[in-house]
C-alpha cells in the first residue's frame, strides 16, 4: 500500500513537472484565458482577412501586425459603438466585433501589437518623395505634419496608429472616409479636411514603402 | 419501329424538359450565416453564391465562425418571367408551360449554421412551383452540406497550418469552395421553364439530391486543397438526402452501384486584391442503366475535370473568371451488349457504341461595380461522340445527326438595390443545339429558336 502511494506520488510529480516545465523554463508569464481566446480568434478567424499574424495581402483589409495596442482596442470599441460608418466597417467588422468582450479585445490588441512588422512595399520615387515631405513637414496653412502624432518613423503612439508599411489603398480609403465624416475621428477630420486626393495618394505611397 | 421511334422522340422531349426543370438551381446565399457572423453578404460573396477568399474559409471551417443562432433559418424565393423565342414545336404544340408571364418558380427554406466550434452545415428544402411537366408544385430536399472540422496552428501562432474536415453532402461539387465547379457554377440560377439540351456530363449536375457523399478534406496553408469522397445512392441511412425524389419511376433518377470515388486537388494563391486557383476534380461512377433495377450489370462513367478561377475583389471594382473542362468517358459495358442483343435493360440507355465521350467546357467572366451593378458573360459547350442510339431524332428534344453537341452563350445583367435582393436579366443564345445549328432535331427546328430570355427577382432573407 505504502509502495503504491510512493509510486503514485512520483508519477504525479513527474506529470506535474511535464505540465509545468515549459513555463518554468521559458520564464514567460502564464497565458490568460483571454489570450488563449485571442490567439484562437486571430489564427482561425481574423487571419482569413487580415492575414497570418496580421500581415494581410488584400488592401481592403489593414495590416495589423505591430499596430499600437491602445489604437486597436479603441478601434474595436469604435466598431462596436457604430462610430465607424464606412461600408467596409458595416460589411465586415461591426458584427464580428460585437462577439468580442473587452478582455478578448485587449488580448487581441496585445497579440497583434507583438507580431513582427512586415516589410514595406516600394512605390513610385516621385510619389514617395512628395509623400515624405507632407508626412514630415505638412502642407503650409493646410495640414500639419503627420509625424507630429504618428511618430518620426510612422510607428504610431498609443491611440495614434502605426502607419508604416500599411497598404496605400487602405490609407487613402481611410483618409477619404474620415474626410467625409463616415469614420468618426474629429481631430483627424479637422487636420485633413482640405487634403487633396493626389496628396493622399502621395503620403500613402510613402507610408506603404516604410 | 415507328412506334418505338415515336416513344423515343417523346421520351427525349420529356427528358429535355425535365432536365431543364432539374436545373432550377436555387439556393446558395444563406442569410442565416450573415446573422451568425453579423457580417454583410459581400463578406463571403462576390455576388451570391460566388465566394470570396473569406467565404471559402468560412465554408471550409464548417460554417462555424460566429455565434450559434437560436433560430438558424433563412428563406429564399424567385419570381420570374421566361420567354422562349419559339415555344411551339413542329406540330404547333406548346413546348414548355407558363412562359411570358410572371410566375413564382421556387421557394426555399434553409436551416444552416454552427452547432459548435467544430460542427456546422446547412440543409435546403425547396418548393418547386413548376415541377412535373411544369404545372404542379412539388417540394423536396435541395443542396445539403454538413461538416465536422478541425484545425492546427503554426508553431508561431500566426495562422492555421492545417484546416481539415469531413463533409456529408448530396451533390458532387456542392462541397467545393471554388465556383468553377458545377454545383455552384454559373449560371447561378436558370429559367424554370426553358428548353434543355439532351446531354450533360454526370458531374455537371446530373446526380444532385440523388446521391450521398462522405468525404475528408485538408487545406494546407491556404494553398493546397485535397479531398477524397465516396458517393453512393442515397438509400437507407442517407435516404433523407434525396427526400422528394422520384425514385420509383424508371428513369426518374440515376442510381449508383456501391461507393464510387470522387477526388479534388487545388492550388490556391492570394496576392493583393487577387486570388487564383488551378485544380482538378473527377469521379468514377458505376451506374445502373435502369434505376429501378439495381441488380443488373452497370455502366461506368469516368469524369476527369480541370478548372481555374481568378478573382480581383475591391470595394469599387470586382471581377472574376472561372473555367472548367469535364471530360467524360462513357463505358456502356452493360447497356451496349444488352442493346446489341435486342434486350435493353429497362428504360436504360440504348447506345450504338460501346464507348462514348462527352465533354463539357465553360468559361465565364463577371464584373461588378460597387458590389451592386453586375454583368456576366459565359460561353459554354458540350460535345462528344455521335451516337444515334442515345441521341435520336425527335421534335425539339432530339438530334438529327446523333450528336450531343450544344453550344452557346449566356449574358446576365444584375442589380442589387439592397444586399439580399437581386434583379437579374439573362439571355441564353444557342449557336448549336443537340448536334447542329439548323434543323437540329430533324423536324426543321434551328438552335436559335431555343434562345431564351429570363427576367428574375431573387430574394433571400
Amino acid at each position: 500500500m505504502m509502495r503504491n502511494s510512493v509510486c503514485l506520488t512520483v508519477i504525479g510529480a513527474l506529470l506535474l513537472g511535464i505540465v509545468t516545465t515549459p513555463a518554468a523554463v521559458s520564464g514567460t508569464p502564464p497565458i490568460s484565458p483571454s489570450d488563449d481566446a485571442a490567439i484562437k480568434l486571430a489564427t482561425q478567424v481574423c487571419s482569413s482577412c487580415h492575414g497570418p499574424g496580421g500581415n494581410s495581402v488584400s488592401p481592403t483589409f489593414p495590416r495589423l501586425a505591430g499596430q499600437q495596442e491602445a489604437y486597436l482596442v479603441a478601434q474595436i470599441q469604435a466598431f462596436k459603438d457604430g462610430k465607424r460608418n464606412e461600408q467596409e466597417a458595416h460589411d465586415y467588422m461591426l458584427g464580428m466585433t460585437t462577439l468580442i468582450d473587452s478582455a478578448t479585445a485587449e488580448a487581441l490588441a496585445r497579440y497583434f501589437a507583438r507580431q513582427p512588422v512586415p516589410k514595406g512595399i516600394s512605390g513610385n520615387p516621385a510619389q514617395v518623395a512628395a509623400g515624405k515631405k507632407i508626412y514630415e513637414q505638412g502642407i503650409p496653412d493646410q495640414v500639419v505634419a503627420c509625424s507630429t502624432c504618428h511618430g518620426a518613423h510612422a510607428e504610431g503612439n498609443g491611440i495614434f496608429p502605426r502607419l508604416a508599411d500599411q497598404h496605400a489603398e487602405y490609407i487613402v480609403r481611410q483618409l477619404s472616409v474620415i474626410q467625409r465624416n463616415l469614420r468618426n475621428s474629429p481631430v483627424m477630420h479637422g487636420i485633413i479636411k482640405n487634403l487633396k486626393p493626389e496628396d493622399m495618394k502621395d503620403v500613402a505611397t510613402y507610408l506603404q514603402s516604410l | 419501329m415507328g412506334v418505338r421511334s415515336g416513344h423515343r422522340r417523346w421520351r427525349f422531349a420529356c427528358f429535355g424538359v425535365l432536365a431543364w426543370f432539374s436545373l432550377i438551381n436555387v439556393s446558395h446565399a444563406i442569410p442565416a450565416f450573415a446573422r451568425q457572423t453579423g457580417q454583410a453578404c459581400v463578406a463571403c460573396h462576390v455576388s451570391f453564391p460566388e465566394l470570396t477568399p473569406y467565404g471559402r474559409m468560412f465554408k471550409l471551417s464548417g460554417y462555424t465562425i460566429g455565434t450559434r443562432q437560436k433560430l438558424p433559418l433563412a428563406l429564399m424565393a424567385q419570381f420570374g418571367v421566361t420567354g422562349v423565342r419559339n415555344n411551339r414545336d413542329d406540330q404547333g404544340q406548346k413546348i414548355v408551360p407558363k412562359t411570358d408571364k410572371p410566375v413564382l418558380s421556387a421557394a426555399s427554406v434553409f436551416a444552416g449554421g454552427k452547432i459548435n466550434d467544430n460542427i456546422g452545415g446547412w440543409i435546403q428544402w425547396t418548393y418547386n412551383n413548376l415541377a412535373g411537366n411544369g404545372d404542379v408544385g412539388h417540394s423536396g430536399i435541395d443542396n445539403t452540406d454538413l461538416r465536422i472540422v478541425g484545425r492546427s496552428d503554426n508553431t508561431d501562432n500566426t495562422d492555421m497550418r492545417w484546416l481539415y474536415g469531413i463533409t456529408v453532402n448530396n451533390n458532387p461539387t456542392v462541397q467545393d469552395v471554388w465556383n468553377s465547379t458545377p454545383a455552384f457554377g454559373f449560371p447561378f440560377t436558370t429559367p424554370p421553364n426553358g428548353i434543355g439540351a439532351a446531354a450533360a456530363t454526370m458531374l455537371d449536375g446530373q446526380l444532385g439530391q440523388q446521391v450521398a457523399g462522405v468525404g475528408g478534406y485538408v487545406y494546407w496553408k491556404r494553398s493546397i486543397y485535397f479531398e477524397l469522397s465516396g458517393y453512393q445512392t442515397a438509400d437507407g441511412f442517407f435516404a433523407p438526402l434525396r427526400a422528394g425524389q422520384d425514385i420509383q419511376t424508371p428513369g426518374g433518377v440515376h442510381r449508383l452501384s456501391g461507393v464510387d470515388p470522387y477526388w479534388r486537388l487545388a492550388y490556391n494563391h492570394e496576392w493583393g486584391a487577387n486570388s487564383l486557383m488551378v485544380g482538378t476534380y473527377g469521379a468514377i461512377l458505376r451506374l445502373y442503366p435502369d434505376n429501378t433495377m439495381p441488380f443488373t450489370p452497370t455502366d461506368r462513367f469516368t469524369d476527369i475535370a480541370i478548372d481555374a478561377q481568378f478573382q480581383h475583389i475591391s470595394q469599387l471594382h470586382t471581377y472574376s473568371f472561372q473555367f472548367t473542362r469535364i471530360h467524360e468517358s462513357q463505358d456502356y459495358r452493360a447497356s451496349y451488349p444488352a442493346t446489341l442483343a435486342g434486350v435493353p435493360i429497362g428504360v436504360g440507355p440504348t447506345p450504338a457504341n460501346s464507348h462514348d465521350k462527352l465533354i463539357t467546357e465553360k468559361l465565364k467572366g463577371t464584373f461588378y461595380f460597387n458590389r451592386q451593378y453586375g454583368a456576366s458573360l459565359a460561353v459554354a459547350r458540350t460535345y462528344g461522340t455521335a451516337d444515334a442510339g442515345l441521341y435520336a431524332p425527335g421534335s425539339v428534344g432530339g438530334s438529327a445527326n446523333g450528336k450531343p453537341d450544344t453550344q452557346g452563350y449566356i449574358l446576365e445583367l444584375d442589380y442589387l438595390p439592397v444586399e439580399n435582393l437581386r434583379l437579374m436579366l439573362q439571355y441564353y443564345g444557342y449557336t448549336k443545339f443537340n448536334g447542329s445549328r439548323l434543323n437540329y432535331d430533324g423536324a426543321g427546328r434551328p438552335a436559335s429558336e431555343n434562345n431564351t430570355v429570363f427576367a428574375n427577382l431573387w430574394l433571400v432573407y
